[in-house]
């Protein structure tokens, strides 16, 4: 490991507002690393806690939410999503890992700037920390799979359990 | 628990395997070896024999294509591309991986479809440009191919990559192998889909009684289609209303108002609004309800009107430039005036009037000076009050400016013309003629730099007598020589800003471009559309247009408008939430997180000879947020087109230093 550290930063990108505005990045022929992957979504509530941590399990180091914020096209999507990811947080929090590979933000669809400075800033953030720490996270997501089961008022009705969540 | 290793042979319950993924490695050279390293593992390790027994069970036929755009270069100048293409070939499942220069030209799209019927692909996959621009074009490229559009990905190799990584082809090139990858690893987990269908309304509404709205109209009406135009002053025209005579035809600007009005007014298809503003739009293409606020009524009472279009037509128009005061001495001096007002001072002047006379003062020189509040540059122009810099050029301005220079130097041939510019762009066709004319008529020309604009000033003797004012130019055509110039009258070449719609982009989510007009989906491939689809853009809303070009746009989103009423229902991606009864207790906890009136809902029903409770999607409701998907302890809901594992697996291929190989998340399990 003669090279120095590259983190890969996940950029869940919302197709309304933060992925046309990384697109406007790229018409304008302004420049990010490239170790920046960029997903498209359609509004990041959808994710659970634990796609979270398993991205981090699987050697993402850093994840850039970028919504819509108050321009998110879904009724109470934005809401749910803030409230979602500040659990998140501070679970990531009492278990231990760096809350600042998560970032909730707001990216318009000409929010160049904006964009750049988030991406920055994140960079920045996991060149201090360094690589993520991965069977930690992989604990968290187990502990957060387990505590959605456990959510589930009829445990034994479910046939999914039997092979377990994927 | 257990986890299993794909090619490095840890123990199993080994917490996670590391070498998926490890950080801190040159990512091309580390992709190029682990390659070659999983080639010679392939056999050897039990852990890929599982992977590929479970991925031949999931999709025993998976045949991948994946096309890869040159883009003329604007990719492959900076993405290897041949490299990416040789690269991927080597994921399992990959049947043919080839590399286009311009995947979306005919060629390209029936590559494609030709593939799938003659190399049996059953997934496609397009490294491209944004899929705003291309994503449909290549699903309608793979129906063509007897494929499930669905079956497709699209991957953004142009705007998220070579354009933003110029200066590091490596990490571009890797960025798009993973990229590609990763979309290879959704389309392990993908599911044909149905488009969903709805009423498509054959009626259009079109904002804006201007030219462009008045051309639109009627184009859209003669076609028999029903529809609304909306105009907010109490008479149709716009900004012609207020005009003289037009370029290049020379005719009165009332004359063409008077022809698109009368061909509005006998069209029984138009229902005309006028003294109204659309206050609210919602809904999407076939079905957008819209509300109108009209004060056209009887005694001016204001009504609300609500409507349901299946179209709608931007021709909100333009605002003229107001300089601030004092810029070039305008509201302080009476003798500045804008070009719109100085074409309404030569429509009163009488035909025969052997004098331009102005506030009871002979006109004896004006000078024009180009350029006012359009290509303004940061630390020379003062921002207007909302920090705006107009950088564009207005390009309607020179041609007008020449052809009232002319009208001058005709009419009233003792009138001494100035024309300041930075350079003269009559692009049009017809419009050099009138800088030629100009030239020969005797008006002076002066170049300034953009950098150094005039100085206007008003004598002392002016201040006392006339008003006369002082021009100080340095002038290029005499290689930067500082010349001063005494007029009586300065006309400011004011070009065009954006109209005043915030309400309307905000609620319909247009885009803007970087001028604040209203944003096309690609100006030279789709000139009308935006990124909201069933919404065209005519005339000067997008941006300065002469009329010529606002009613070739005008004209242009009519027949685009009339094309989506051709069929009798529009078709919606399916991206709507979906219920996996095997899973599905009935437990409603996704229900309590939908904000859709019934959307989602416990419903009775009869599964596997048994009535019970289970989570029913209404897909005609669903608005594809998914907020209901993440509390689910059964992982029983998910996205269609969206959903949960595809996204694990493009999280694997972007992770994963093998491309395509899973980080043996399928070998994870609990319990």
């Amino acid at each position: 490991m003669s090279n120095p550290f590259v983190p890969k930063i996940l950029v869940l990108a919302t197709e309304k507002c933060a992925y046309p505005g990384a697109d406007a990045v790229g018409k304008a022929h302004q420049e990010y690393p490239s170790n920046v992957y960029i997903l498209r979504v359609m509004s990041p509530v959808l994710f659970p806690e634990d796609f979270f941590l398993r991205s981090y399990s699987r050697g993402i180091d850093g994840i850039l939410i970028a919504a819509c914020g108050s321009d998110c096209p879904y009724h109470g999507a934005y809401d749910r999503l803030a409230a979602r990811i500040d659990q998140l947080t501070s679970r990531m929090n009492a278990g231990g890992l760096e809350i600042e590979r998560i970032r909730l933000t707001a990216i318009c669809t000409v929010c160049i700037k904006a964009f750049l400075k988030e991406v920055a800033m994140m960079s920045d953030n996991l060149h201090r920390l360094g690589p993520v720490d991965r069977q930690l996270a992989e604990q968290l997501r187990r502990a957060s799979v387990e505590r959605l089961q456990a959510s589930a008022r009829s445990r034994e009705l479910v046939p999914a359990l039997q092979g377990g969540l994927r | 628990m257990s986890y299993q290793n794909d090619h490095q042979g840890q123990h199993e319950d080994e917490p996670v395997e590391l070498e998926c993924g490890e950080p801190g490695r040159d990512e091309e050279a580390y992709v190029r070896k682990q390659i070659e390293l999983a080639r010679r593992q392939a056999d050897a390790s039990p852990s890929a024999a599982i992977a590929a027994q479970q991925h031949q069970e999931d999709s025993p036929s998976l045949r991948i294509g994946v096309y890869i755009c040159r883009c003329g270069g604007n990719i492959s100048d900076v993405v290897d591309v041949e490299r990416v293409a040789e690269t991927v070939r080597l994921i399992p499942g990959v049947a043919t991986a080839k590399v286009h220069t311009f995947v979306c030209s005919d060629p390209g799209q029936h590559t494609i479809s030709d593939d799938i019927l003659y190399e049996n692909l059953d997934r496609v996959v397009v490294a491209s440009c944004t899929p705003f621009l291309h994503e449909q074009t290549f699903r309608g490229a793979v129906a063509r191919g007897g494929m499930n559009p669905y079956l497709y990905e699209h991957v953004n190799i142009r705007e998220q990559v070579s354009w933003a990584h110029r200066h590091d082809p490596a990490g571009a090139t890797s960025k798009a192998i993973r990229m590609i990858s990763a979309a290879i690893g959704k389309l392990r987990h993908v599911a044909p889909l149905d488009q969903i269908k709805l009423p498509n309304h054959r009626r259009a509404l079109v904002i804006g009684g201007g030219i462009a709205g008045l051309k639109a109209a009627s184009d859209l009406a003669g076609r028999g289609i029903k529809v609304l135009l909306v105009e907010i002053a109490d008479k149709l025209g716009g900004h012609l209303n207020q005009w003289g005579r037009v370029y290049p035809s020379e005719r009165a600007a009332e004359e063409l108002v008077a022809d698109l009005v009368n061909a509005v007014g006998r069209n029984p298809n138009i229902e005309v609004l006028l003294s109204s503003k659309v206050k609210t739009v919602s809904g999407f293409i076939g079905n957008f309800k819209v509300a109108v606020e009209s004060q056209s009524g009887a005694n001016g009472a204001t009504q609300k009107l609500n409507a349901v279009v299946g179209a709608i037509i931007m021709a909100t128009g333009f605002r003229p430039y107001i300089p601030q005061d004092g810029e070039f001495l305008y509201r302080t001096e009476p003798t500045v005036l804008t070009l719109p007002e100085f074409v309404q001072l030569m429509r009163s002047i009488s035909h025969d009037a052997k004098r331009l006379v102005y506030k009871e003062k002979n006109v004896r020189n004006i000078a024009f000076l180009h350029c006012v509040g359009s290509r303004q540059l940061d630390g020379v122009h003062e921002p207007s009050t909302d920090g705006r810099l107009n950088s564009y050029c207005s390009r309607t301005c020179c041609t007008t400016i020449l052809q009232q220079a002319l009208a001058v130097r005709t009419r009233f041939p003792q009138i001494g013309v100035f024309d300041f510019n930075q350079d003269i762009r009559t692009y049009g066709r017809g419009e050099e003629d009138y800088y030629a004319q100009a030239s020969r008529a005797g008006v002076v020309f002066f170049r300034y730099n953009g950098e150094e604009p005039p100085r206007v000033e008003i004598t002392p003797a002016g201040r006392a007598k006339d008003g006369a004012l002082s021009i100080t130019v340095k002038d290029a055509l005499t290689w930067g020589q500082e010349l001063t110039v005494g007029v009586d009258m300065l006309v400011l070449g004011t070009g065009m800003i954006p109209g005043q719609i915030q309400d309307l982009i905000e609620q319909m989510k247009l885009a803007i471009g970087e001028d604040g007009f209203l944003q096309e989906v690609h100006p030279k491939l789709r000139p009308v559309e935006v990124a909201v689809n069933g919404v065209l853009l005519a005339g000067t809303a997008q941006g300065p247009m002469n009329i010529q070009e606002t009613l070739a746009a005008a004209g242009a989103a009519a027949v685009k408008a009339a094309s989506m009423f051709a069929t009798e229902s529009v078709e919606l991606n399916p991206y709507v939430a979906a219920v996996d009864l095997t899973r599905c207790t009935g437990e409603a906890q996704c229900v309590t997180q939908c904000d859709y009136e019934g959307a989602l809902q416990i419903v009775q029903m009869e599964v596997d000879g048994e009535w019970v409770e289970r989570a029913q999607v209404n897909a005609g409701l669903c608005a594809g947020c998914g907020a209901c998907v993440a509390v689910c302890p059964h992982r029983a809901i998910d996205l269609n087109g969206w959903r949960i594992d595809q996204f694990d697996a493009m999280v694997d291929g972007i992770a994963a230093d093998i491309p395509g190989r899973e980080c043996g998340s399928e070998l994870v399990s609990i319990h």
